[in-house]
């Protein structure tokens, strides 16, 4: 009994689980993809878009609550039937799947393009799966454990940006709130993208411990606390770059580091290059894991282990397909990303709905 | 009146069974399925058995005694004869007694394969001719060195007494330590043939009972003829025999045995070996040692800073450089460049063959080093440090400032107060090497991130390795990263599991009442 409870997260564990799964791959090219959709307004979108978020996230916790012992595929399986929970169910890992392709192809392609450019890119995208693969195999314990040390990184990465507070030109930032309502939505767009990965609280949260209010809480710290993230970066590489700027430069904080030199050291970019692959094993690893426990779950199988190897081998093969040219990769990300909508946000919707009807047979026969 | 009879009269009927019951429990647990051979009533016969029993061992001796009507029969080796005289013979030529069959010292039995273990033993058995009792006398000889002070565990300040090979001198050690009655000894036998005597001691009432039990489940799984010493037992019960990382702390020092048993963790001794274990380990263990606790704590923290530094630098300098100077060289500072640049330039080979010549060589000189004798070990390091290093940058062959680079590391390595981390750590640097000269700084964000997976994922007794960083304690941090003053830590680390959580109280309310009498 005691042992069941140790193997539960804490909501500490959780928050760090929650933030590093959300801070990834995106952080180099939020703010130019802010800025192409809403120019120097990119900012203002990125709230919207973190209220946005912010309300998703209440339905997902009504639906977490309602199912506290169960993760976000046996809900489906109870909510929508035993077949079409499980078609379900599959394409929620088949998608978890192709966003750790995605994560593997935006990595390989960033660590190719900016420091080894004559390495083999599938090299670089292997290390990624198995040290990710490695940690995953440990048991999500562990994976929390070993999030929680690694969030020291990211006030890291803050400290590496505060050298460009001198440099920064609020006048950037004006004038504010001119673009069009059509620039802003495109904004949010991009905006609630970066937030992706908070899917996550429905896999995990039968796994931790504590009342759903405390979930809630912790849910909305670590949203919040993304958020304000995101703005830090955002607002410094659109006060750094000119509006005119901005445009040309794709990853807006790499280049920015790589313009300052210090007496000790040269090239800041490289070491928060290096604190960034960090960020994305902690993405890609959640996902294979999301997988692994839908393919687990779809199959009613104990050995979680097996599914992970498949799923990580998956994203990994499935990566080499739009790896080769900067065009296939945008198809590649823009179809993920309409993906997205609909498992992270309008499938919740529906399976809130779905259980106000249900809701007298939650106790559950089924364990 | 008639309820006191009845009382009294109740246990006198009992005195015999209470008797029985003393023996038991003086006898422990041992004694219940040992093989029985009964003792004959012919002197002779009995004699022949043992000898036979014993191979006919040459150090067997049989001291014949009234005209062959008695014997003495010990291992002339284990046995003191002083001690023989004094129990024996003197008790009878101060005419206490006229039979030593009557002597009180001695312990009798009618079963004679019960007296090989106590020969073996160093015990004396006294046997006689119409009769089927033995006697066995204990006249064990103690052979054992002071306990002076571990050579490769010195402090400055503080004890300087360490543990010897005796086990029993082990056990007086830190029973003289902890004068309490939780202190708790429970002893095991080993090894089939060996028949190693071990012991464990821990708190009781504070040491985790599950992990006591887990440790003598699988002290007792051993199956192994021969055990050495700790060591030995090490590889077989710890939780992950593929690590690279040493998952109990050996030491020799009781200070540091003590202190680890007041913070609820278990002590495994050995008879034949100096070195104790101390379980479960974290990996911050290995980076404190006793004299943290006897400076000022503002050194103490200063100190352990550095300690932890050496662990970053000895696995990752090397490879840092290796890196640098083979993927980034952007990343050096323009007035670094050329400096570094024309060192490295007239050097035939890549730095990544360079670093790892540099190791190896390393590497040998300490290995040389060890088994000399420590005159000859000194010019071995002269020799070995300053003309190969010299000769080496001078030919042409490894840039110096590679040698500055290893040298720095090796000398990083060896400041972990604990022998194993510190060839843990220089073993590790082979990998970062081999991943800094192929990817850069890539190749050494992957591979720290297997090692430190791997000392999250890593449990030793079922308690995380890397606590208190992962899982994360904050209230543990106090003696982890910094030495906080000792009457700031009122709670054992978390990572101990022990029962008790607090170690004390407030200790400086004095200063409270001082401050308001004056006021």
């Amino acid at each position: 009994m005691s042992n069941q409870k140790n193997r539960k997260l804490s909501q500490r564990q959780f928050f760090f689980l929650i933030i590093q799964t959300q801070i990834g791959v995106g952080i180099l090219s939020l703010p130019y993809d802010l800025h192409i959709a809403a120019k120097q307004d990119g900012w203002l979108s990125l709230i919207i878009g973190a209220f946005i978020i912010q309300f998703v996230l209440i339905v997902l916790w009504l639906l977490g609550k309602k199912y506290p012992e169960w993760d976000l595929f046996q809900m489906i399986e109870f909510l929508t039937g035993k077949w079409l929970g499980k078609v379900l169910s599959l394409s929620y890992a088949v998608y978890f799947t192709f966003v750790g392709a995605l994560v593997l192809v935006l990595f390989g392609r960033m660590i190719s393009g900016w420091i080894l450019p004559n390495t083999p890119i599938w090299v670089i995208t292997f290390l990624m799966t198995s040290v990710s693969l490695y940690l995953v195999c440990s048991g999500i314990k562990v994976v929390a454990r070993f999030f929680t040390m690694l969030s020291a990184l990211l006030l890291f990465l803050l400290f590496l940006l505060v050298f460009s507070l001198n440099e920064l030109k609020l006048m950037y930032l004006f004038p504010v709130a001119t673009s069009s309502w059509k620039e802003l939505a495109a904004g949010v767009n991009s905006g609630m993208l970066a937030f992706l990965g908070f899917i996550l609280i429905l896999v995990i949260a039968p796994k931790v411990k504590g009342a759903a209010v405390d979930t809630l809480k912790t849910i909305f710290i670590a949203h919040w606390f993304v958020a304000i993230f995101y703005l830090i970066i955002v607002l410094i590489s659109f006060t750094f770059f000119s509006t005119e700027e901005l445009p040309l430069v794709s990853s807006p904080i790499l280049y920015m580091l790589k313009s300052f030199e210090f007496t000790v050291v040269s090239r800041v970019d490289l070491f928060f290059l290096s604190v960034w692959i960090v960020s994305v094993t902690t993405t890609f690893t959640i996902y294979i894991y999301m997988s692994g426990v839908g393919l687990m779950r779809v199959f009613h199988s104990q050995n979680k282990k097996v599914f992970l190897i498949v799923t990580a081998a998956a994203a990994f093969f499935i990566s080499f397909w739009p790896i080769g040219s900067q065009k296939t990769i945008d198809a590649f990300t823009s179809h993920i990303m309409t993906a997205s909508y609909g498992m992270a946000i309008f499938l919740p919707f529906i399976l809130y709905g779905l259980s106000l009807f249900r809701k007298k047979n939650a106790a559950g026969s089924e364990r | 009146m008639s309820f006191f009879k009845f009382f009294s009269k109740h246990h006198s009927n009992d005195s015999s069974e209470d008797q029985k019951e003393i023996k038991q429990l003086a006898a422990g647990s041992t004694a219940k399925n040992e093989p029985q051979h009964p003792t004959s009533i012919k002197l002779s016969e009995n004699i022949k058995y043992l000898l036979k029993n014993l191979n006919h061992s040459s150090d067997v001796k049989v001291r014949v005694l009234k005209d062959g009507q008695s014997a003495l029969i010990y291992l002339e080796s284990l046995v003191d004869q002083e001690k023989i005289q004094r129990t024996i013979f003197a008790p009878i030529e101060d005419n206490d007694t006229n039979s030593i069959l009557g002597l009180p010292s001695g312990k009798k039995t009618t079963n004679l394969e019960e007296t090989i273990p106590a020969l073996l033993s160093g015990q004396v058995v006294y046997l006689e001719n119409g009769t089927t009792t033995a006697i066995q006398f204990n006249a064990t000889a103690h052979y054992s060195r002071s306990p002076d002070e571990p050579t490769n565990e010195k402090v400055l300040r503080g004890s300087h007494e360490g543990f010897v090979e005796n086990l029993t001198v082990n056990v007086n050690l830190l029973r003289k330590r902890i004068e309490h009655r939780d202190l708790t000894f429970k002893y095991f036998k080993i090894g089939k043939k060996m028949n190693t005597n071990v012991a464990i001691a821990y708190m009781d009432g504070l040491a985790d009972p599950k992990i006591i039990k887990m440790l003598e489940k699988r002290i007792k799984a051993i199956t192994s003829e021969a055990i050495m010493s700790p060591g030995y037992i090490e590889e077989f019960i710890e939780d992950n025999p593929g690590s690279p990382f040493p998952q109990m702390l050996n030491t020799e020092r009781p200070d540091k045995a003590v202190g680890n048993v007041m913070d609820g963790r278990i002590l495994l001794l050995a008879e034949g070996s100096p070195t104790v274990l101390i379980l479960p380990a974290t990996f911050f263990m290995f980076y404190q040692s006793p004299d943290d606790y006897n400076m000022r704590w503002y050194t103490g923290t200063f100190v352990r800073l550095i300690r932890l530094a050496s662990f970053l630098i000895a696995i990752g300098l090397p490879a840092f450089y290796i890196a640098i100077v083979s993927f980034h060289f952007e990343v050096l500072p323009d007035d670094l460049v050329m400096p570094v640049k024309s060192s490295i330039n007239e050097i035939a080979y890549p730095p990544i063959l360079e670093a790892l010549v540099m190791v190896v060589i390393i590497e040998l000189i300490r290995e040389a080093g060890i088994r000399l004798p420590s005159p000859v070990g000194q010019t071995i390091g002269i020799v070995g440090g300053l003309v190969i290093g010299d000769a080496v940058v001078r030919a042409g062959l490894i840039s110096n400032v590679m040698v500055i680079v290893i040298a720095l590391t090796a000398i990083a390595s060896f400041v972990v107060p604990s022998n194993e981390m510190s060839t843990t750590l220089r073993l590790l640097t082979f990998p970062i090497i081999l991943a800094a000269g192929t990817l850069g700084f890539v190749g050494i964000v992957f591979a720290l991130l297997f090692i430190f997976i791997h000392l999250t994922r890593l449990e030793s007794f079922g308690v995380p390795y890397f606590a208190p960083i992962a899982p994360l304690q904050l209230k543990d941090l106090k003696d982890t990263f910094v030495r906080l003053p000792l009457f700031m830590m009122k709670t054992r680390p978390k990572d101990a599991r022990p029962l008790q959580k607090g170690a004390m109280g407030e200790s400086r309310e004095w200063k409270k009442s001082e401050q308001s009498k004056k006021s």
